[in-house]
Order: C-alpha cells, then sequence, then structure tokens
C-alpha cells in the first residue's frame, strides 16, 4: 500500500517520461509528430489495397478493416512486451544513479504505447466515417463507450506482461529475442488474421483452450466494438478483466521482489 | 518501531558484492562451465549501525572502498542491504549523481520539470519551487536553450540547484563543492548549511574533512566495512588522520625496501661504469673525495619517519663516506616541492659554522624544528661543498617527505599568526 502512496506521488515523473518517450519518438523526423497520425493511415491504405484488390477475402467483408481492428490493439499489447521488456535496461543511467520506484519505467512506457494506440485509432475511424465508411449496418456511437473497459483491461494486461519482463530481462538478457519469436507465434494464436469459426471446427471439444489466450477475449471485444458494431459480451469482458488482474499482480510482485538487484546487475 | 526523534535508523547492515572471476552470461557458458562460474563475495560493509537525529549532520569518512559510498548508496535505497535494516523519515533528496535523466536536447526549463520530477515532486510543487531554482541556478538567460549547449559547469549549475530545492527533509551528499567555479562553490556550502538551519537531515560523504567539520555535527569514520570511531568532528578526525598517516608511513617503507633491494644492483652497475661520482644521471654529481651513503628522517623519539603533520619537529640525519680527505667541508640542505618548487634551502657556511674538515667515515645530524610546509610531498636535496665552491657530492632527491596537517589554510608554508579583532 506505501509502495502504491509512492508510486502515485510519482505520477508527474510517468507523465513527463511519457511525453519525452511520445515527443521523441519522431524527434529529427520532418514530419515529427505528423507521423503518429500519418503512419497507422499509410498501414491502413496497404491493407486495403493488398486484401481489397490483390487478394479479396470473399468470407470476411472489408477484410482490410477487419484486419485493422485486431492488429493495432495487438500492436499495443506486443510492443509493451517486446520494448517494454527493455525499459529497465535503457534506463540503466538513470536506475544505477538516483532513486525512483522502478516501476514508474514499464508504466511509463506502456502508457506511450497506448497513447499511441488510441491516437491511431482516432485517426483510422475519424477519416473512414469522413469517407462514410462505418463498421457494421447498425453502428452507433454509444457502443463506442464500451471501449473504455475493453481499453482498461488490455492496458492492465499490457502493464502485468510488461513488468514481468522488464524485470526478468535485467537478469536475463536473452528474454528480449526469445520474446520477439514468442510474440511473433503468440500473433498467430490471436483471432487476427481468421475468423473464430476456423477455431472452433479445427479444435472441437478443446475450444475453451483457446480462451486461455488472455489476449482473445480483447481482440473480439475489440472486434465487436469497432467492426460488427455492437457491444461486447459480457463474459468475454469478465474473462478478459480476470486474466489482465492475475497477470498484472504476478508481474507486479515479481518486478517488487527483483528491482532490488536491479542496480547491481545493470 | 523507530523512534520519532531519528529521521534515519540503521541497524547492523551488511552488503556484500559478487565478484566474478570470469563472468558467462549466456546460457551455453552457464551449463557447460557451471563449476568454473565461480566468484569471490567480497564483503563491502559488515555490520554497520548508527542513528541520526531529525535536523542533525553527520560525515561519513573513510579511506577510498571502506563501504563509505556504499553506505550512502543503500541509503538511498539504489541498492538494498544483504541484512539488517534502514528506516528513513521523511522525503529523501540526493546530491549524488547530479543531472541523472537530463535530455540534452530539451530546454533547461524542460530538463527542470523532468529532473525535479525524478525526486517525487508533483508539477504544482515544481511551479511553487521555479523560481527559487532559476534564481539558484543563475541560468535565467540560458533556460529555454537545450542543455546539450550548456557548458559542463552550468549543466552541474542547474543539476544541483534542482536537487537542493527538493526541500528533502533528508539531504544525502557525495563529495559536495566539486561543482562549478568558487563563487558557486561557496553558495552551494551556504545554501547547504541554511538547509541545515531548517531543520533537514544532512548526510555527506567526503574526503574534505574541512567541510565536514564546518557543517556536520558527528564523524562517522568507517573502516573496513565497520564503524571505527564516531564522534565531534575534532574527535575523530585527527584520530583518522594520524591514521592515515602511519598508513602512507608504511606504503612509503614498503616503496624504500623495494628501492633498497633495487640498489645493490644499480651501485655494482656504477662501480663497472667506473665514475662513481657521476652515478644517476644529473641527480648526482661532485669529485667523488666523500659520498653521502645513507640519509634519512627521524621524528621526535629518534624513529625513521617520512609522513609528518604540518609543525612537526624532526631531524635530518646524514651518513656519509669519506675517500679523500676533505678540507673546509660545506654540508647544505634543500626542500622542494614535488612540482619542483623550492622552498627552502641552506648550508653551514651561510649559518655560520666554523670550518671542519672531513677526514673519516661518519654521521651529520641536523635538527628541523617546527616544519611548517602544508600538505604534499616534497624533496630533500643533500650537498657536500668544499670551502671554495668545488662539489664533493650533490645529491638531489635524496629524500621524500610527506605532510599532512588538520587544517585547510593554503599556500606552501604556514605563516605563524593570530587574528586581533577590534572590538
Amino acid at each position: 500500500m506505501k509502495q502504491l502512496k509512492e508510486l502515485f506521488n510519482y505520477r508527474q515523473m510517468i507523465y513527463s517520461l511519457v511525453k519525452k518517450d511520445l515527443r521523441g519518438r519522431y524527434k529529427g523526423s520532418v514530419m515529427g509528430f505528423m507521423w503518429t497520425f500519418i503512419n497507422p493511415l499509410l498501414q491502413l491504405l496497404v491493407y486495403s489495397i493488398v486484401f481489397g484488390k490483390l487478394l479479396p477475402n470473399n468470407t470476411i467483408p472489408k477484410f482490410y478493416l477487419y484486419l485493422f481492428v485486431g492488429l493495432v490493439p495487438w500492436i499495443f499489447f506486443s510492443s509493451s512486451l517486446n520494448v517494454g521488456a527493455t525499459s529497465v535496461i535503457a534506463s540503466k543511467d538513470m536506475v544505477k544513479k538516483i532513486y525512483f520506484p522502478r516501476e514508474v519505467l514499464p508504466i511509463s512506457y506502456v502508457t506511450s504505447s497506448l497513447v499511441n494506440m488510441l491516437l491511431c485509432f482516432l485517426v483510422i475511424f475519424g477519416v473512414m466515417l469522413g469517407f462514410g465508411i462505418k463498421p457494421g449496418n447498425d453502428f452507433h456511437l454509444s457502443a463506442l463507450l464500451y471501449l473504455i473497459p475493453v481499453v482498461l483491461v488490455e492496458y492492465v494486461l499490457a502493464l502485468g506482461g510488461a513488468m514481468l519482463t522488464s524485470a526478468l530481462t535485467v537478469y536475463f538478457r536473452d528474454l528480449e529475442h526469445i520474446l520477439g519469436i514468442v510474440t511473433m507465434a503468440w500473433m498467430y494464436a490471436c483471432p487476427i488474421l481468421y475468423q473464430l469459426e476456423l477455431v472452433q471446427n479445427a479444435m472441437g471439444r478443446w475450444y475453451y483452450l483457446y480462451f486461455l489466450n488472455p489476449m482473445t477475449p480483447i481482440i473480439i471485444a475489440f472486434r465487436d466494438i469497432l467492426y460488427e458494431g455492437h457491444a461486447p459480451q459480457l463474459s468475454t469482458l469478465v474473462n478478459a478483466a480476470v486474466m489482465g488482474f492475475v497477470v498484472l499482480i504476478v508481474g507486479y510482485l515479481v518486478f517488487r521482489k527483483l528491482q532490488k538487484g536491479f542496480a547491481e546487475e545493470l | 518501531m523507530m523512534e520519532e526523534k531519528y529521521a534515519i535508523e540503521v541497524k547492523d547492515i551488511t552488503k556484500k558484492f559478487k565478484v566474478y572471476y570470469d563472468k558467462g552470461a549466456q546460457l551455453k557458458e552457464k551449463l557447460l562451465f557451471r563449476g568454473r562460474n565461480r566468484y569471490e563475495e567480497r564483503w563491502v560493509l559488515q555490520g554497520i549501525s548508527f542513528q541520526v537525529k531529525t535536523g542533525e549532520a553527520i560525515g561519513l569518512v573513510g579511506h577510498n572502498g571502506c563501504g563509505k559510498s556504499t553506505t550512502l548508496k543503500l541509503l538511498t535505497r539504489i541498492m538494498y542491504p544483504d541484512a539488517g535494516t534502514i528506516e528513513m523519515r521523511g522525503r529523501v533528496s540526493s546530491l549524488i549523481e547530479l543531472g541523472a535523466g537530463f535530455h540534452p536536447d530539451m530546454s533547461g526549463r524542460e530538463n527542470i520539470y523532468i529532473n525535479a520530477a525524478i525526486f517525487g515532486l508533483t508539477r504544482k510543487e515544481i511551479d511553487e519551487r521555479m523560481e527559487d531554482i532559476i534564481a539558484f541556478s543563475e541560468l535565467d538567460a540560458f533556460l529555454d536553450n537545450p542543455v546539450r549547449t550548456y557548458s559542463s559547469g552550468m549543466y552541474m549549475r542547474l543539476a544541483f540547484s534542482v536537487a537542493i530545492n527538493v526541500d528533502a527533509d533528508i539531504l544525502l551528499v557525495d563529495e559536495i563543492l566539486a561543482v562549478g567555479d568558487a563563487n558557486f562553490q561557496a553558495k552551494c556550502f551556504n545554501k547547504l548549511r541554511e538547509i541545515k538551519t531548517k531543520g533537514t537531515t544532512i548526510v555527506i560523504v567526503s574526503h574534505s574533512l574541512g567541510q565536514i567539520e564546518q557543517i556536520c555535527d558527528r564523524s562517522i569514520w568507517i573502516h573496513g566495512g565497520k564503524i571505527k570511531a564516531e564522534g565531534t568532528p575534532r574527535e575523530v578526525h585527527p584520530e583518522y588522520l594520524n591514521y592515515m598517516g602511519e598508513k602512507r608511513q608504511e606504503i612509503a617503507e614498503k616503496e624504500q625496501a623495494r628501492k633498497d633491494q633495487d640498489q645493490p644492483r644499480k651501485d655494482r652497475e656504477d662501480h663497472e661504469n667506473g665514475d662513481s661520482a657521476d652515478a644517476g644521471g644529473n641527480k648526482r654529481w661532485g669529485n667523488g673525495f666523500a659520498r653521502i651513503t645513507r640519509a634519512e628522517l627521524l621524528n621526535a623519539k629518534d624513529d625513521p619517519q617520512s609522513v609528518f603533520v604540518t609543525g612537526e619537529s624532526m631531524t635530518l640525519e646524514i651518513h656519509y663516506q669519506v675517500k679523500k680527505k676533505v678540507e673546509d667541508a660545506v654540508f647544505g640542505i634543500g626542500f622542494f616541492r614535488s612540482d619542483g618548487v623550492q622552498c627552502y634551502g641552506t648550508n653551514t657556511r651561510i649559518d655560520q659554522l666554523a670550518e671542519f674538515a672531513l677526514a673519516k667515515d661518519g654521521c651529520i645530524r641536523v635538527k628541523l624544528n617546527h616544519v611548517d610546509l602544508l600538505p604534499g610531498e616534497y624533496l630533500i636535496d643533500l650537498a657536500i661543498e668544499s670551502e671554495i665552491g668545488i662539489p664533493v657530492d650533490y645529491y638531489r632527491q635524496a629524500v621524500k617527505m610527506e605532510f599532512y596537517s588538520l587544517l585547510q589554510d593554503v599556500g606552501v608554508s604556514r605563516v605563524d599568526h593570530e587574528w586581533q579583532l577590534d572590538h
């Protein structure tokens, strides 16, 4: 409890690190912060050309949108694990020299990735609504309200993952590279490129195992809201929330235990 | 539970570091050379306990590697002790690694926010302190320039200003006042005193005993990971300095012993060259009728010593050998600081001693009363001359000595003085 209060006192540090990260990301490039907006737009353009014209997918309508809605939250999660894993090592000069609650580092990284994801969604849907392309047939803006708990749950999950990986990577540097492979495989274990029915047919009565992947319900929820245009099922959300908090608690406890040795190990 | 009046309570802390002989961090190495992955455990702290009262200032002294900086690092919670507990009451700020987290591309003002945030200040608290920080740093004209354009002095000034304006309850300081020019140093020093009178608890690690004496109420001397002495700076520091003096004496003796081992071989070479008078390049010359064989400094008890406190008395003993009688001999001595500055020189003629002849081997002693040379390394030149100025044996840098002092006065030599205030 005392630690959480202290962490709260360091909110200005988290804020300034997030700002530094967002601003620093495109520092020195001509377009600067504009890249945050250009990047997703160009990606969407590529997807719509590839999957709309070159490889038309007949079973899933507007496949480029289907893909995009799953891919953006996935990229947020996987970069929280991959890049978040190095967040402590990357700040080793600070860790070795000065005291602050070390949790600040993964929290800042995950938060800045979150902001990036939100901006990304904002740009895409701004543009799409502008062109009159709506997700689903009876889309209501109110469905967007469900995004708040979904994003929150994903944030909790990503944060737990980042705490776990960032602390472990300090002691075992190979983890950084292992994670690259793991997240790549993990992506195919999520319903991003394909439909759930496919898995259901293939796995049969083992289908429930598929839902042990905490990213599955999250991606389904995102798709329900932004692609189908309706509210996600409550059971999906609860499922995701429980797994998210378990990961966060485990990640936090491991981080607290391991952080004592950071200064010596780095 | 911690008593209310203590700001810091350290109980029996120990800390060891693993020193790997050959660290293999890769899996292959870990599996293949499991037995080989040996390390030595070095105990840096072996049970240190002390308390610091609220508002008290203490200094940690000790030679390099004694564990005082490690103690400070444990207090800041950068590292954690292997055993024992540390309890701190209130907000902690440290003047240890200044400017951690500075971002070179951002302006001075932005960096103040970033740096202050690392100390756990909220935006509102930073805004409240902004003016003080800027005023103290004297950098208002450059505040909107990126920090990478700053000189290193400006950089440190900014960092120091932030750290000192945190208004911490406990301030930890490692080697203060190595910041900026003399003016800024004086300002920092005054600020530190001001902070102390406001009731901030301060812990200082420094090699400058003078600074500790001026700020701290108490000194703790850490030696070999343990507390060797504790008390007011006036009690602890002389003890510490004496110990350091003895230690240096030991080192000096060891060095001498090593040189002595080399000496016989060198002498033999000299003989083979058939020119004993000009041995050692331009360090030694003369006609060789007489030769200084040995010279050493003795303390008041007539024991050999080479490290002295400023103001101590000593005796210089010069042994010589005579090959051919020298009429009207003159002995001379000269003191040089290690950088070559001559501090003093005289000889038996200047001092109007009756003339004497050197007929057989012997020894001459010079009593040196109250040598007031200030801390540093000094070399003594010795010479034997005949009355008409013919060098018999000039021996440059024959004896080495070292001085240390409790006072912080500066220059070459102390001048005996007394202040008189007109009331």
